[in-house]
C-alpha cells in the first residue's frame, strides 16, 4: 500500500489583469510561500525535497524555461524542479506528479508553483495563443478559439439535455457573485459587482450559446501549494491538514470532432459516448477517483467542490459527468440550485474560474487551495466573510481540465 | 563521396527525402521577422513600476510530411482523406496510423472524399482570435465530411447566421485556385442546393438579437 499523501498549505497571489504594481512572477511566488508560512510557521522553506512548476504556455512568458527564474529566486539552488504542462488541467497535473512523488516514498515535502500572465498581450492576441493548444493544422484558421468550440459543443449538449441559456447563466451568477467575498478573486478587484441572470443574458455574444459573462477571466496570478507525506503533515501542521484520498488523470482528442465513433470510448462507455456533448476524460477520472477514495454515491458522500468553470456551460456538463446528475435530471439539478452555498452540494464557493480568474497554470492550485481552505476551516480567515464557508464540510473534490476536455483530472480531499 | 551516399541510404529506409521545386510565396504586406527586439518602454508617475515592449516575430517552416496530401489536396480543390485497410475506418482530418488499438498503428490508405458534408453541431460566434475579428459573426461548424468517422470544423457561409440547423446537409466550396494556399481556410461550407431554412422561431430571434450588435462593431474595426 502507497503512501497517504497530505495538503497542509497554500496561497495564491491576487488574481488581476493589467497594472498592479506586482507583476513579477518569482517574486508572487515568494510572496504565496511568506503567506503559507504565516499559516504553517512550522514549515521551512529547508524542508521541501522536490519543487514542481505549473506553468502554461511560454508565449504568455516570452521567456522559456521561466521555472528557473522562480527556482533561483527563491534559494532553491541544488532542490530537484521540474515543470509539468498540461493545458488547462496544468495545476492538476502538477498535483498528480506531486502526489506521485510522495506516494513512491521518493519525496517526502514537495512545493508546487503555478502561475500565467496571460496580460503580457492583448486579449485577443491571448484567445490565439491558448487556441495554439488545439490542432493549429486543422482548427485554428478557421477562426476557431477555446470559447468557439466550447459553445459549438454546449450548444448541442443544452438541447440533448433540455437545459437552457438562462439555466447556465445562474451558474456564472453563483460564481462571480460568490467571488464578491472574496479578496484575491478578479472579480472582486476589478468588475466588483454582484450580477444577475438578467445581466449575463444581456452581455455581449462571444460564440452562442456562451456570452462574455459566462466566460472566464484572463489573468495574470501566481499560486504555491504544498503537498507531503502524513510524517510530515503531524509534525508541522497537526491540526489542519487534508488528505488526497482519490485521483484521477484521464485524455480525450485534441479536436473535438474526432470523439465521434472514437473506438477507445466505444469499448470503455458503449457506442455514442461521449460525442461532441460529453467530458469522457471527466468521468474516466472522476471513476478513478472515486474509486480509490471509496465514494460510492457522489452526491451523497461529497460535501462540496472546487471545479473547472471556464465556461458556465462547461461547469454543468462537469457536473454530469461527476456523477451528480443524469440526462433526465441535470436541467433539474441546476434550477434547484444544488451548486448554491446553500445547496447540498455548493461548487466553487471560492468563486471558481469565471470569478476568482483563470492563470492557466495557478488554476488547479488555486481550486486545490480553496478546497484546503474550507476543510481546514480557514474560510473565515482568508475570505471576507462567513457567508462563502461550506457548513462543516469533511470531503471536498478538485477538477482540472484542459482543451476541449483533452486532459482532465479529479481529486478527493478529505479532513483530517 | 562515400560518406554522403551512406547517410541518404540510412534515410531512405525510412522515407524518400523530398526535393522541393515548386514554391510560392503570399506574404502580407509588412509582415517581416525581426527577431527579438525592445521597442520601447513605460514608467509609472512615481517611478516604482516599469512595462518593457518586447517585439519577437519569427517564420516557422511546418513540415506536413506524411500529411502532406491532405494539403496539397486543398490546392488542387480536393478533400483527401484517409482510410484504414484493416477494419475500414476512415477519416477528414486525416490520421496516418489507425485509431483502432486493434489494428495496432496500421499505416491508413488515401482516398479522396466527396465534396459533401452533414453538419453535427455548429455556433454562431461574436468574438475571435485577431486574425479572425473582421470576418465575425462567424459560423462555425463542425461537419462529418464524407464518410469520415469525425467530424471537422469549419464556416458556413451563404446563409444568416441565425437559419443554421443540426443536421444539415452542406457542400463544401473552394476559393478560385489563384488564391489558395494549402490551408483548411481555402475552402468553407455551403448550405447543400436543395437546403431550405426553417421559418423563424424563438430561438432564431434570440441569435439575431445576439448577433446584429456584432455587425456594427465589425464596422467600427480599423
Amino acid at each position: 500500500m502507497s503512501r497517504k499523501v497530505c495538503i497542509i498549505g497554500g496561497a495564491t497571489t491576487p488574481f488581476d489583469y493589467g497594472p498592479t504594481g506586482f507583476e513579477s512572477i518569482e517574486g508572487g511566488a515568494a510572496e504565496c510561500i511568506r503567506e503559507t508560512q504565516q499559516d504553517v510557521p512550522e514549515f521551512s522553506l529547508r524542508d521541501l525535497d522536490l519543487m514542481i512548476y505549473s506553468h502554461f504556455s511560454v508565449h504568455f512568458g516570452h521567456q522559456l524555461a521561466p521555472e528557473w527564474i522562480i527556482h533561483d529566486h527563491l534559494g532553491l539552488v541544488g532542490l530537484p524542479h521540474y515543470r509539468v504542462e498540461n493545458g488547462g488541467n496544468t495545476g492538476g497535473s502538477a498535483l498528480y506528479a506531486a502526489a506521485l512523488a510522495i506516494m513512491s516514498g521518493q519525496h517526502n515535502v514537495v512545493g508546487i508553483t503555478g502561475w500565467e500572465t496571460m496580460d503580457s498581450v492583448s486579449q485577443s492576441q491571448g484567445s490565439e495563443f491558448i487556441a495554439m493548444a488545439s490542432d493549429i493544422r486543422y482548427e485554428l484558421m478557421v477562426g476557431g478559439i477555446y470559447p468557439i468550440y466550447y459553445a459549438a459543443m454546449a450548444n448541442k449538449w443544452m438541447k440533448e439535455n433540455k437545459v437552457t441559456e438562462e439555466d447556465v447563466a445562474t451558474i456564472s451568477v453563483k460564481n462571480k457573485n460568490n467571488a464578491m467575498d472574496n479578496p484575491k478573486a478578479q472579480w472582486y478587484r476589478n468588475e466588483h459587482r454582484y450580477i444577475t441572470v438578467d445581466d449575463v443574458m444581456n452581455s455581449r455574444l462571444i460564440s452562442y450559446p456562451i456570452k462574455k459573462y459566462d466566460c472566464s477571466l484572463m489573468s495574470r496570478g501566481v499560486a504555491f501549494l504544498l503537498v507531503c507525506s502524513e510524517e510530515y503533515a503531524k509534525k508541522v501542521n497537526p491540526d489542519h491538514y487534508v488528505t488526497v484520498d482519490g485521483m484521477g488523470l484521464s485524455s480525450c482528442t485534441i479536436r473535438a470532432g474526432d470523439r465521434l465513433n472514437n473506438p477507445g470510448w466505444s469499448k470503455r462507455y458503449g457506442p455514442g459516448y461521449p460525442g461532441m456533448t460529453e467530458f469522457a476524460a471527466c468521468r474516466c477520472s472522476a471513476e478513478q477517483a472515486y474509486k480509490m477514495a471509496g465514494i460510492n454515491d457522489p452526491l451523497k458522500d461529497i460535501d462540496f467542490g472546487e471545479i473547472h468553470d471556464a465556461f458556465s456551460t462547461s461547469e454543468a456538463q462537469i457536473y454530469k459527468a461527476l456523477g451528480l446528475a443524469d440526462e433526465h435530471t441535470i436541467a433539474k439539478f441546476i434550477r434547484d440550485e444544488r451548486t448554491s452555498l446553500q445547496g447540498d452540494i455548493p461548487m466553487n464557493p471560492g468563486g471558481g474560474l469565471l470569478g476568482y480568474g483563470h492563470p492557466v497554470g495557478a488554476t488547479g492550485l488555486m481550486s486545490t487551495i480553496e478546497c484546503y481552505y474550507q476543510l481546514a476551516g480557514m474560510i473565515p480567515q482568508k475570505h471576507l466573510s462567513r457567508k462563502t464557508e461550506v457548513s462543516d464540510p469533511e470531503c471536498g473534490i478538485v477538477n482540472s481540465h484542459a482543451g476541449t476536455g483533452t486532459s482532465i483530472s479529479n481529486f478527493i480531499l478529505r479532513r483530517h | 563521396m562515400v560518406e554522403t551516399v551512406v547517410v541518404k541510404n540510412k534515410k531512405e529506409k525510412f522515407a524518400d527525402i523530398p526535393v522541393f521545386s515548386e514554391k510560392k510565396e503570399y506574404r502580407p504586406y509588412g509582415v517581416q521577422e525581426t527577431g527579438l527586439a525592445f521597442v520601447g518602454h513605460e514608467i509609472s508617475e512615481d517611478r516604482s513600476s516599469m512595462n518593457q515592449f518586447l517585439h519577437y516575430d519569427q517564420l516557422y517552416t511546418i513540415r506536413h510530411g506524411w500529411n502532406s496530401k491532405f494539403f496539397i489536396g486543398l490546392l488542387d480543390g480536393k478533400i483527401m482523406g484517409t482510410r484504414c485497410p484493416k477494419c475500414g475506418d476512415s477519416w477528414v482530418p486525416v490520421r496516418t496510423h489507425c485509431w483502432n488499438l486493434n489494428c495496432n498503428l496500421q499505416k491508413t490508405e488515401w482516398m479522396e472524399m466527396p465534396l459533401t458534408a452533414k453538419v453535427h453541431t455548429w455556433t454562431v460566434a461574436g468574438w475571435s482570435g485577431r486574425s479572425s475579428l473582421k470576418r465575425l459573426p462567424i459560423i462555425l461548424v463542425y461537419a462529418n465530411i464524407g464518410t469520415s468517422k469525425v467530424a471537422m470544423a469549419n464556416e458556413l457561409h451563404g446563409l444568416d447566421p441565425w437559419d443554421v440547423e443540426f443536421g444539415m446537409p452542406l457542400k463544401i466550396v473552394f476559393k478560385p485556385k489563384e488564391q489558395r494556399i494549402g490551408a483548411v481556410n481555402d475552402f468553407h461550407f455551403e448550405p447543400a442546393d436543395s437546403w431550405e431554412p426553417l421559418p423563424m422561431n424563438p430561438e432564431k430571434e434570440r441569435i439575431k438579437k445576439l448577433v446584429e450588435p456584432v455587425y456594427e462593431w465589425v464596422k467600427t474595426l480599423k
